[in-house]
């Protein structure tokens, strides 16, 4: 996929475009809303980021200007959390998701998987790799042409990892996910902990053993 | 106890005080002019007595106007001229001192005349002093009274209008509040303490308010420039974490450098949130069921409630709608509900939910102590066995202020209640 990071704070638009770069996706960037709206004129992106904050004006500017270009395309806000009033002022405005800083870098790829596989009607929506094919229109999991069942919860983490399929996740980036603001929970750890297993269980008995593993103390990786 | 009490208490003292002193030397003034006026007045019957002597008189024809009793006894021969006073208690009706008695002054003399010698004496009887103090001391309760009447009319008068602008500046005081008023206005008075009275507290109000004020945008200044900052950290260490070929201890270095990061960045959205509310950024309102919002949160919290095997008593009798921003409210009850699970004991314990028109309460059971009420809703107290309980009180209590209703917290046995008047 093409995307646009429009966001003018250099080390952090650099971090995104590494981490996403990682997971084959095509990035560009703008740090202005000027030179934000050049790039768009100029290239088709399946979604752009967008801070609000702009040195020379507002991120609202150039949401407007996609909604008017070019309405297929999938916008994510990236914003500090004083720029906007909530989430739901980000979503009238036009944006595909919100999302505040600091934000995990997983959760942020997360999110892009997401908005595509909504925007792209009727296209690619499943995911596959060796043996296991999720298919996120029907909440569907095939491993080795197989049905798996599983809960609700174990197949959001389920598709969170394969969202970010060659990365470590932390076990918080996974908590919070899953619970939002319900992740400080003393108990979380252990709730992400019992459903992974459950997960690995679940792949392992139909004979996919290769995926999820444990990266001690820090979270987990979806495949090697 | 109030100014004016006060006052009057000590006027009143002094006044009592004064008036017994006051009573007591004109009492002994009266005394010692009487006394003087006594021996006068039996003076000048020695004069009278002599002098009708004198003239061939007879003692018996002595008027009994010169004193009360006359005794003259013929002496062989004079052999003192001094006057020798004498004072002794007559009884009107027996012989024993008591209420009735008469203080009696009695002169005795001799005297030659006419080349006989008598021994004279003459007595009089006095006003008896117990009585002159009677009649004082009903005349000083008498003036107590009035001055004390007039005084306490005095002080209903002064404290109406002299301290009038007094108490009208206390009243403005008690209401002022540092987030809500504007400059206090006072009324112009026209006396000199209370004109500077005034001035200095609106003065220092002024400072309090810019202080607070600048005290406050710097808090919401650090933690809104501080998010950037915390971004390029936490996306740094998130990608550092995807190293492979790390030792032992750097893995753990990152760990650890990653969740205190996280603890970082919890806070400062606290604070934002906070500065957040108290600036009302969340204007807008919908109308919530307040039983929606607890069952959508105990549903929720389904998998921690069931973790802790909390058994959850509700008692709902009626839906209550209240105008709310939804954001807040969200973030209300999740915080009420988040604390009375996270602080209740390990295994079985209860979460008694109860709402109806007027307030909602929750009780948990816990093993912490009570919590000190001084500290309940400080942002940051620490409570021993965690950091975060609050900084979540203080977002409760944030929210219910914005909304203007009323917490309250009471424990008993291991029960910790919350009760909000909606």
């Amino acid at each position: 996929m093409r995307i646009l990071i429009i966001e003018d704070e250099k080390p952090l638009r650099e971090d995104i475009i590494y981490y996403l770069s990682e997971n084959g996706h095509k990035c560009d960037f703008a740090s202005s809303v000027k030179s934000g709206l050049e790039k768009l004129s100029e290239n088709k992106y399946s979604c752009a980021l967008v801070d609000i904050g702009l040195p020379d004006g507002s991120g609202i500017e150039i949401i407007e200007y996609i909604k008017d270009k070019n309405p297929e395309m999938g916008v994510i806000i990236i914003t500090a959390a004083n720029s906007l009033e909530d989430k739901l002022t980000g979503l009238k405005i036009g944006a595909d998701d919100y999302l505040t800083k600091p934000f995990h870098l997983s959760e942020l790829s997360a999110r892009i998987y997401s908005v595509i596989r909504r925007r792209n009607f009727g296209g690619r929506n499943t995911l596959v790799f060796d043996g296991l094919e999720i298919d996120t229109k029907e909440k569907k999991v095939l491993a080795n042409g197989i049905h798996l069942v599983f809960t609700k919860k174990e197949y959001d983490i389920l598709l969170y990892l394969a969202s970010n399929p060659t990365h470590l996740i932390t076990k918080e980036a996974l908590a919070e996910n899953i619970w939002g603001d319900k992740a400080e929970m003393a108990t979380t750890f252990d709730f992400v902990y019992s459903q992974i297993k459950n997960l690995k269980k679940k792949l392992n008995e139909a004979g996919l053993t290769n995926f999820i593993k444990v990266v001690y103390g820090l979270g987990y990786k979806f495949k090697d | 106890m109030k100014l004016l009490t006060k006052t009057n208490i000590y006027t009143s003292v002094t006044t009592i005080v004064l008036f017994a002193v006051g009573v007591f030397v004109v009492f002994k003034v009266i005394v010692v002019k009487l006394d003087s006026e006594q021996d006068e007045q039996l003076l000048s019957a020695k004069e009278i007595i002599i002098k009708s002597l004198k003239e061939g008189k007879l003692p018996e024809l002595f008027s009994s106007n010169i004193g009360e009793k006359i005794t003259i006894k013929e002496i062989y021969k004079q052999t003192t001229s001094a006057n020798s006073y004498k004072e002794y208690y007559e009884n009107t009706v027996g012989e024993e001192e008591d209420e009735e008695s008469l203080i009696v002054k009695e002169l005795s003399f001799q005297c030659s005349v006419n080349d006989k010698s008598y021994a004279i004496t003459v007595s009089k009887s006095l006003v008896e002093g117990k009585e002159i103090g009677e009649y004082l001391l009903g005349i000083m309760v008498v003036f107590l009274f009035i001055s004390m009447v007039v005084l306490f009319l005095l002080y209903r008068f002064i404290s109406a209008y002299v301290f009038s602008p007094f108490y009208e500046t206390l009243t403005k005081i008690k209401t002022w509040n540092i987030k809500k008023n504007d400059s206090l206005v006072f009324q112009d008075t026209n006396i000199e303490e209370f004109q500077l009275l005034n001035k200095t507290i609106q003065n220092l109000t002024q400072q309090i308010k810019s202080d607070y004020r600048n005290l406050k945008e710097f808090t919401e200044n650090v933690s809104h420039e501080a998010q950037t900052p915390l971004s390029i950290i936490s996306t740094k260490i998130e990608l550092l974490m995807q190293e492979k070929n790390y030792s032992i201890k750097q893995h753990e270095s990152v760990q650890q450098i990653f969740q205190a990061t996280q603890r970082l960045y919890k806070l400062n959205q606290v604070l934002i949130l906070m500065s957040r509310i108290e600036n009302k950024q969340f204007v807008a309102t919908d109308t919530i069921n307040l039983i929606d919002c607890i069952e959508v949160k105990l549903e929720e919290l389904e998998d921690f409630i069931e973790a802790k095997q909390i058994t959850i008593i509700k008692e709902f009798n009626t839906n209550v709608f209240k105008d709310l921003n939804p954001v807040l409210s969200d973030i209300l009850f999740n915080n009420i509900f988040i604390n009375a699970i996270k602080y209740n004991i390990e295994i079985g314990g209860t979460i008694k939910i109860i709402l109806n028109t007027e307030s909602f309460s929750i009780e948990n059971t816990s093993n912490r102590n009570k919590i000190d009420k001084r500290f309940l809703f400080e942002r940051f107290t620490k409570s021993s066995t965690s950091g975060s309980l609050g900084v979540g009180l203080s977002l409760i209590k944030k929210i219910i202020d914005y909304f203007n209703w009323q917490i309250a917290y009471t424990h008993k046995d291991g029960v910790h209640k919350f009760k909000i008047y909606l």
